[in-house]
């Protein structure tokens, strides 16, 4: 049996050049790698991370398992893509296999098997199942095809705009299944076999058209179908569709705990091409669901930084409340990303910045336990004067550090871009945490928290949200606190919640006052008060108008009072709400059975 | 390197120029943030400000400068500046205090 | 006879009745509080004359009740049209036509939490020091005579913050009018007005400006308090900029006082919806017309006086009844 036939060309070529492709840019990326993320990888690539990866390579990119937790409609279309495809091309593999023996063949021959084998003895087995699979890849084409003209019913309620690639590839990959269905269908036609579906479409065929027509249309069909797995392998390394293979290094990398840092690395396009441009994180931003902002969302920001025509306008214009990345089904790091963007963008070199800050120090009282109220919490004393009870209260010795003005923890200007800048604010109050010999460190600010623990090095001091604080010493019964019968309500603080993690405890507090009503969105989908200071971009009026619609949804509850552990969520939730908005702190202090004047 | 004292000092002339500043930047800043021109000058950013407790930084007087075409200094002055915010949260007027400070920082600054 | 229904009992309630009553209409007043009257009896002497609020008051009251008008006290309006009105309870009352005169509501200074109030002693509003003032017991919480005293001018009035945009109008007198009070009261004591603007509207007012800043000595600061934060030793400390020259002003001060604003009333949204009215953006009634129009709405048949259709004093206030007196006249006809 000879396995080539000129019809082969137009795919030999085109995945010839596809594979080069592949090896060109992940040899360059892996090349450009840092140093330390190289060390990871050789550390890693001979344990168990291994195989952890394996597992969910075939978890996410064969069974596309979280689109499927999204949306099941959505899921399985991509997993009939994906994963059909691939066992299409593994029991085709056995099938060439089972027919031939361990002999070799090359890549077309099991590619266009069917095209080749016309003298065999066909397996009924194989024939059917291999027109099952075929079955299923055509019903994910079916379904994408669908998505284009009724996203809302899979789920969706905007779709991703694209590129002029992605519609080629796009075309293409939408003809290539029904062209291998009506090229094997003309094979059975002319040569008998074929299983429940090209066998029954065959026999069709060779009803309505003569011998002669059959021949011309089976070998045209061969050539198109041919063409289109060609035009696609050629299109693939410069469409979406480079999620397709970026996403399995990405999986690997990420198990060797590579991670995307505020500079820009290499590491990054990995990430980036991993985008499938699903679309699937347009529909959680509030600047599209409340402000109508549509072209600035992840995806349109990876697609703009991958083609390298980011503008500052889309790399500034986001609120970074995570709730995209939340869903995104393969798990980009889309915060970070987006904020290496903007120090690319934006940063400095800041060596002489901040000189003024050199022996600044407006902290008072002493203990071990240490205090930064933050930037924002001075703008609402009540919450102040709710945790200086708590302290009274708790029996700890309390440093403040910043009662009387502090210094800004650096978050904000690191989340601008200007990340050299905010490091001689962490340096600055590095130092001054050293330096009054704190063991814990409590903190009433989300945002503050999130930085001191992630960008501070600042071993041997514990670093607390006060909802941690307050949680521990109810529980070690320093606080006794009246249980009331107020109903509240909870919003999550975005860098406390998806930022910091921390959801359980501040629920745990407002319930050993009161009754706790949760809102539609919450926990991991709650929505963002949109005053983030990660967004400069946008207006007063919308950050109100965002404002309105969470306060809103926050009274649907029928709580009220609403409760939030951020002093800017305070600040935010107060200018849309008509209830009450107050912080953790101050409910507890309401609720002490310890009075102090 | 210290200056060569001849003997006099240019000073400079103390009356804000509007005939001779140039307008163009402070005119592409009020294009872009066009809510700057609702300032009303009540300094509560200057009164609550982080940097400003530490430093003679003063944001409301460095804008005005600005839409002067007085941009001598202005840059190095708005480095001054934490970006921590709290500017933005007692802005009676509403104005995108943040914003404002890097739209001006990147016009003067060129980039 | 014609029988015309007035929401609200303050001045311009009383005075339309009045009015109405004059030319042989039949008024009923409906107040919600116990009484009539209503934010003049909170007030303490009226600017720039300093002629006492009861004076105004007792007037009004001792006419109505002389006139013998018809008043409905306790009840609040759950929603009206030109011919009816509906009060909480269900019980409707029919008419002829509907003056809305249910005036304003004052700013909540908590909503401002960083000034404090309600948090620290000694913040005042406005309000506070008008019924100190007629309880006759200025002091500071522990009783002592303030020896610094600021005010603090649009709180809650110019302040896209806190949703209120427009300026209040007579907050800006009333500062003036209470600095001058307590400057007599403590003439030890030294007063600070941080302004943004001073807005002297009416006659008299900038006269009462001039005399306080030469004969009463009060020091007008423009600059925005920013934030206030208690001493330890129960004095609040304030920040703003000293806008005159540039720089950051911090200082202690026994009371702090905030010149509270006047706001729409929550009910308006629901009143204009009910009764198809149109509101202007900061939630108070939009009249038909700002000229020849100013106490009709957009409707027939339902008419405004007063603090409803936005800040004002108390003398346009009552000019306000008496057209509408003579407007609602016109349109019944009588």
């Amino acid at each position: 049996m000879t396995f080539y036939a000129p019809f082969c060309l137009p795919f030999l070529l085109g995945a010839t050049f596809m594979f080069a492709a592949l090896v060109w840019k992940w040899g360059r990326w892996l090349k450009r790698l840092p140093r330390k993320d190289k060390l990871l990888i050789r550390k890693g690539i001979f344990s168990s991370a291994t195989l952890r990866a394996i597992r969910e390579v075939l978890l996410e990119s064969l069974i596309h398992r979280k689109i499927c937790r999204v949306n099941p409609l959505l899921g399985y279309m991509h997993m009939s893509l994906a994963f059909g495809w691939f066992l299409l091309i593994v029991v085709g593999w056995i099938e060439t296999v089972f027919y031939m023996g361990f002999k070799w063949v090359p890549v077309q021959g099991h590619v266009f098997f069917k095209y080749f084998a016309t003298g065999i003895e066909h397996n009924a087995g194989f024939e059917f199942l291999m027109d099952f699979l075929l079955l299923m890849v055509l019903s994910g084409v079916a379904l994408a095809w669908a998505k284009r003209f009724m996203s809302r019913r899979m789920g969706m309620r905007r779709t991703t705009r694209h590129v002029p690639g992605d519609r080629l590839a796009l075309s293409v990959l939408w003809f290539i299944f029904p062209a291998r269905l009506v090229a094997e269908s003309l094979i059975c036609a002319l040569y008998g076999g074929g299983g429940f579906l090209t066998g029954s479409l065959g026999g069709v065929f060779a009803m309505v058209f003569p011998r002669d027509v059959l021949i011309y249309l089976n070998e045209s069909s061969w050539w198109i179908y041919s063409w289109c797995l060609g035009l696609f392998f050629v299109a693939l390394p410069f469409s979406r569709y480079m999620h397709i293979f970026t996403e399995i290094p990405l999986i690997f990398l990420r198990a060797y705990r590579l991670k995307s840092t505020e500079k820009v690395s290499s590491y990054d396009h990995f990430q980036i091409e991993a985008c499938s441009r699903c679309g699937i994180c347009i529909d959680p931003c509030q600047l599209q669901s409340v402000l109508g902002v549509n072209d600035v969302q992840s995806v349109y920001f990876l697609r703009d930084r991958r083609y390298h025509m980011l503008t500052r306008e889309v790399a500034d214009n986001c609120l970074m409340c995570g709730r995209c990345a939340e869903r995104c089904p393969v798990g980009i790091d889309l915060n970070t990303l987006r904020l290496n963007s903007r120090d690319k963008i934006r940063n400095m070199p800041a060596d002489r910045r901040y000189s003024y800050l050199n022996g600044i120090d407006r902290s008072s009282g002493t203990g071990k336990v240490g205090y930064f109220a933050g930037c924002m919490t001075l703008l609402t004393p009540r919450i102040l004067d709710a945790m200086n009870r708590i302290f009274t209260a708790s029996g700890d010795e309390v440093w403040w550090a910043d009662k009387e003005g502090g210094v800004c923890c650096g978050r904000p200007l690191k989340l601008s871009g200007e990340t050299d800048a905010a490091r001689k604010m962490m340096e600055y109050n590095t130092d001054l945490f050293r330096k009054h010999g704190i063991t814990t460190l409590v903190t009433s600010c989300p945002i503050c928290l999130k930085v001191f623990r992630e960008d501070y090095r600042l071993e041997g001091i514990e670093v607390i949200h006060h909802s941690e604080y307050i949680l521990r010493l109810i529980r070690t019964g320093k606080l006794r606190l009246e249980h009331g019968s107020t109903p509240f309500t909870y919003h999550d603080p975005c860098e406390l919640g998806r930022g910091s993690g921390i959801y359980d405890e501040p629920r745990e507090v407002i319930s050993a006052v009161g009754t706790l009503l949760e809102p539609r969105d919450t926990r991991e989908h709650a929505l963002c008060c949109g005053s983030s200071v990660a967004n400069t971009a946008i207006s007063d009026a919308q950050q109100l108008k965002i404002a309105r619609s969470v306060t809103s949804e926050l009274e649907d509850t029928g709580a009220e009072v609403i409760v939030t552990a951020c002093p800017l969520c305070k600040k935010a939730l107060s200018r849309g709400a008509t209830h009450e908005v107050k912080d953790l702190a101050e409910i507890v202090a309401e609720a002490m059975k310890q009075k102090f004047s | 390197m210290a200056a060569i004292n001849f003997g006099y000092t240019i000073s400079k002339p103390r009356a804000i120029d509007i005939d001779r500043n140039n307008l163009r930047k402070s005119d592409e800043i009020l294009r872009e943030m066009p809510e700057l021109q609702a300032c009303i000058g009540c300094g509560a950013c200057t009164a609550v400000c982080t940097a400003g407790c530490l430093t003679d930084f003063n944001i409301r007087r460095v804008h005005t400068l600005v839409r002067r075409g007085e941009y001598k200094g202005l840059y190095e002055e708005l480095n001054k500046c934490m970006l921590c915010g709290k500017c933005r949260l007692v802005c009676p007027r509403g104005i995108n205090t943040r914003g404002v400070i890097m739209l001006i920082k990147r016009k003067l600054g060129d980039f | 006879m014609k029988r015309v229904i007035i929401i609200g009992g303050g001045i311009a309630g009383m005075q339309s009745a009045l009015k109405l009553k004059h030319r042989g209409i039949e008024p009923l007043i409906i107040e919600k509080e116990t009484e009539l009257g209503g934010k003049l009896r909170g007030w303490y002497v009226l600017f720039p004359s300093f002629t006492p609020a009861s004076d105004v008051l007792n007037e009004l009251r001792n006419q109505v009740q002389k006139a013998g008008i018809a008043t409905r006290l306790n009840s609040t309006v759950e929603s009206f049209d030109r011919d009816h009105v509906i009060l909480k309870g269900g019980e409707r009352l029919d008419c002829d036509a509907v003056i809305l005169a249910s005036g304003f509501t004052l700013f909540d200074a908590r909503i401002k939490e960083e000034y404090g109030y309600g948090l620290y002693d000694n913040v005042y509003t406005s309000a506070d020091i008008e019924r100190m003032l007629n309880e006759g017991r200025v002091t500071m919480k522990n009783g002592e005579r303030p020896k610094r005293i600021a005010f603090l001018h649009c709180v809650g009035s110019r302040d896209e913050k806190v949703c209120q945009k427009h300026c209040s109008k007579v907050c800006c007198i009333t500062g003036v009018k209470q600095a001058v009070e307590l400057k007599q009261f403590f003439p030890e004591a030294d007063v600070f007005n941080f302004y943004m603007d001073i807005r002297m509207f009416g006659p008299g007012y900038e006269e009462m400006y001039r005399e306080a800043q030469i004969r009463h000595n009060i020091h007008f600061v423009r600059g925005r308090i920013s934030e206030a934060s208690p001493t330890i030793d129960g004095r609040i400390q304030i920040k703003a900029e000293d806008t005159l020259t540039g720089r950051p002003l911090h200082m202690s001060v026994d009371m702090l006082i905030l010149l509270i604003g006047m706001r729409a009333n929550d009910d308006n949204a629901s009143f204009a919806r009910s009764a198809g009215l149109e509101r202007a953006e900061n939630g108070f009634f939009a009249p038909r017309d700002q000229f020849l129009g100013n106490v009709e709405s957009n409707r027939e048949g339902i008419f405004y006086a007063g603090t409803i259709t936005a800040p004002k004093n108390i003398g346009e206030s009552l000019n306000d009844a008496a057209a509408v007196a003579d407007t609602v006249a016109q349109y019944l006809g009588a």
